[in-house]
């Protein structure tokens, strides 16, 4: 089975995962392009929510300025008695419901030579004017010590406090509206005291915290000094400064926001709020009292919206997703199915089984190719493990029988030495190696009678079974000839006459027939195309001069005429085949009658067994591995004479 | 083994380079055969450039005379020299054949 290889998990995956990311890549651009959009159109709404709650505290704070310069200017033009004066703050408190209270506070001895400090003071308590004189109310602090009377008097112009708690007078939170104003005393201008108006913080903070922004925004106020005015946060409200709040948080970025606020700067910025929450800001400066305003949107809110929608499509796109998964996971199944029986079925085919059926495929795609394709290589591969099959059991009978025929044509051959144990006058030996399983080289010696040994060596043209076919007929013939003649030149002539009468294939074969008289050593010989034999005796090692004679077997009614030599006890006669000296190596290099000869010098001329194994020795290592080319046939014959 | 045959006024030329063994013995008797399927009966065998004969080279010579016997032709060696003549003479091949020193000779000599 393919398993996670298979086409179909990998065409899943790969459809699969482009498709979320192209989803994923265009979702997160659309919400961050959203988000810039959102934060872009957020600063134009926040600036200008933020200048009109500047604006609407701005035109508090103003008409409560201009009443406090009214007075002031009202006390410097005109003289006003005790009464007049405390009459003109009632009214003033009475009349501008958004004033909370006011006074007059003079320099000592200015209002009246008697008494030193002189501060009539009229504000609002649970709904009615109440008076209270200030150089009493303040028990610890004289009036003149407070900065809503110091900072004017040393500047000499308006200012708006620090919001602080009139402990003693107002005893609510408050910030005060101080104007100096000023009198003529022996010609020069001097100050005479402090005109003030006092604003409730608790009605400039249900302003501000009035204004709603999405769910948990809000409006914020922050003094001069970075005191918390109006927040939703109720513990810091006059309790906690910007600054305070950054030092307890170590946040920097709170505190350096902090310092832009004091400096009077306004800007847009993103930042975590008090609260804790992260969120977008815009600040803006309140100029009359050096106030700071700021709108506080929580982020999660601005983008609740953005994040909604992206959520959604989020949604949408993954259930598509899965759609577009499962469409392709049923085509793509759809079309490998053809592949996958295809598959299946080779997989059994693979494992030799070539029987099988393969799936019936009508398409002309390529699976349709394939399958005809498999289909055909199927039928050729069963014709050609059948031919296969055939052809071996076939190889394998005939080499049995081959096997066979090794046997019995070495089994023709005499093989049994010494071979005539008691007949001490001569000794013979000899060998017959086929290049093949069976060869065309063959040997015999037999007694044609009690005193004459008749024997020969002979090759057959080619090798392999032709040959030796051919020579079991020779060798049949010319034993039962030999032992008929007597005589090797009529021998070779009877043998030829029959083997050429049905020979058509033109197979012949080279014979030297030798008849040994064991009485006096007296050999006659005839030869039929064979290479000539050697004599080896005491004068050393020289071949016998032959007359040609043509091989036996391609045209009747030859000639071979029987010669003769005489060997003295001792002397030996080498007869072999051109397999010895036509035998190469892998160099292709003849062994050649040169080493032949060098091979017999050197061999043990005693024993003639001994002999013909050394020459063979000496052929294998000349041929040193290369395959035997021809059959390697030897006959050694040593006469030792009659015993005297 | 390369075989170059040509053909002469009265008889073909064949050349025989290399050896002629069991191995390549049945690829002259080939090219012989289908010269002689090709009407030929006269000719002169080359052995100027052979290397070396076997008996299955001696057979293939034996099978090309047998042939041309029958149809009246006739065949002629020219060039037998080195171990190739050895051969011949030992196996009494060249008692048998007829032979000639050179091709020139043994075109004269075709009848």
């Amino acid at each position: 089975m393919p398993g996670k290889n298979s086409i179909v998990i990998k065409l899943v995956l790969v459809i699969t995962l482009c498709s979320s990311l192209i989803f994923a890549v265009t979702l997160g651009y659309n919400y961050y392009r959203s988000r810039i959009l959102l934060v872009k159109e957020l600063e134009g709404n926040a600036h200008n929510l933020a200048l009109s709650l500047v604006n609407r505290v701005e035109t508090e704070l103003s008409s409560v300025t201009k009443v406090t310069e009214g007075v002031a200017r009202s006390l410097e033009t005109g003289r006003y008695s005790e009464s007049e004066l405390l009459s003109l703050i009632r009214i003033t408190v009475e009349q501008n419901p958004k004033i909370y209270g006011s006074g007059v506070a003079f320099e000592p001895y200015a209002f009246r030579a008697a008494s030193r400090l002189y501060a009539p003071y009229y504000y609002r308590e649970k709904g009615k004017i109440t008076f209270s004189r200030l150089e009493d109310s303040y028990k610890f602090v004289p009036y003149l010590y407070w900065d809503w009377y110091q900072i004017p008097r040393e500047l000499g112009a308006l200012e708006w406090s620090e919001p602080y708690f009139d402990e003693g007078a107002g005893n609510t939170a408050m910030s005060t509206c101080s104007v100096p104003f000023y009198g003529e005393s022996r010609g020069a201008r001097r100050l005479k005291g402090i005109v003030t108006a006092d604003i409730s913080l608790n009605s400039l903070t249900e302003l501000v915290s009035s204004v709603k922004i999405l769910k948990t925004g809000y409006a914020a106020l922050i003094s001069r000094n970075g005191m918390v005015l109006a927040h939703p946060l109720k513990a810091a409200v006059m309790n906690e400064s910007f600054f305070s709040i950054a030092e307890a948080r170590n946040d920097l970025s709170l505190r350096e926001l902090g310092k832009k606020m004091v400096k009077g700067e306004s800007g847009f910025i993103l930042y975590r709020s008090l609260v804790g929450v992260r969120s977008w800001m815009y600040y803006a400066p309140i100029r009359s009292t050096g106030w700071t305003l700021a709108v506080v949107f929580p982020e999660a809110e601005l983008l609740e919206n953005v994040t909604r929608l992206s959520l959604t499509m989020a949604l949408m796109g993954l259930a598509g997703i899965l759609l577009l998964t499962l469409a392709v996971i049923s085509i793509a199944r759809s079309i490998t199915k053809p592949l996958r029986s295809l598959a299946a079925a080779t997989h059994l085919m693979s494992s030799g089984n070539f029987d099988l059926e393969l799936p019936l495929v009508c398409s002309n795609d390529e699976v349709g190719l394939l399958t005809r394709d498999f289909q055909v290589m199927k039928e050729s591969l069963k014709e050609y493990i059948k031919n296969l099959t055939e052809t071996t059991a076939a190889k394998e009978r005939i080499q049995s029988e081959l096997n066979v025929a090794t046997d019995i044509q070495a089994s023709l051959l005499p093989r049994i030495f010494p071979a005539f144990p008691n007949r001490p006058e001569f000794d013979i030996f000899a060998s017959m190696d086929p290049a093949k399983e069976v060869g065309g080289d063959f040997y015999d010696f037999f007694f044609i009678d009690d005193n004459n040994l008749c024997f020969l060596i002979a090759d057959v043209a080619g090798k392999g079974v032709p040959a030796a076919l051919y020579m079991m007929v020779a060798k049949t013939l010319l034993k039962s000839e030999g032992q008929r003649l007597g005589d090797p030149g009529q021998i070779l002539s009877c043998v030829n006459t029959i083997l050429a009468a049905d020979n058509d294939s033109c197979m012949f074969a080279t014979v030297f027939c030798a008849i040994l008289d064991t009485r006096n050593g007296e050999v006659r010989f005839a030869n039929a195309g064979h290479n000539p034999p050697l004599t080896l005796n005491s004068d050393g090692i020289r071949y016998l001069t032959l007359k040609p004679g043509f091989v036996v077997g391609p045209a009747e009614d030859m000639n071979y005429e029987t010669e003769r030599l005489t060997l003295q006890p001792g002397d030996t006669l080498f007869l072999y085949t051109d397999g010895v000296t036509e035998a190469t190596n892998v160099a292709d290099e003849l062994y050649g009658e040169p080493r032949l000869l060098a091979a017999l010098q050197c061999g043990p001329k005693e024993d003639v067994t001994a002999l013909i194994h050394h020459v063979r020795a000496e052929v294998t290592r000349h041929a040193d591995g290369a395959p035997q080319s021809d059959d390697v046939t030897m006959v050694a014959l040593k006469y030792r004479g009659v015993a005297a | 083994m390369e075989i170059h045959t040509q053909k002469e006024a009265n008889a073909t030329v064949v050349a025989i380079t290399g050896r002629l063994d069991a191995v390549t013995a049945p690829e002259y008797e080939k090219a012989v055969n289908e010269l002689i399927a090709g009407g030929e009966i006269a000719f002169v065998i080359d052995f100027g450039s052979l290397d070396y004969i076997s008996s299955a080279g001696l057979r293939g010579l034996l099978v090309t005379a047998k042939q041309l016997k029958g149809k009246g032709g006739q065949v002629r060696c020219a060039n037998v020299k080195g171990t190739v003549k050895e051969v011949f003479d030992i196996s009494g091949f060249g008692t048998i054949f007829q032979m000639d020193d050179t091709v020139a000779a043994a075109l004269a000599n075709i009848s």
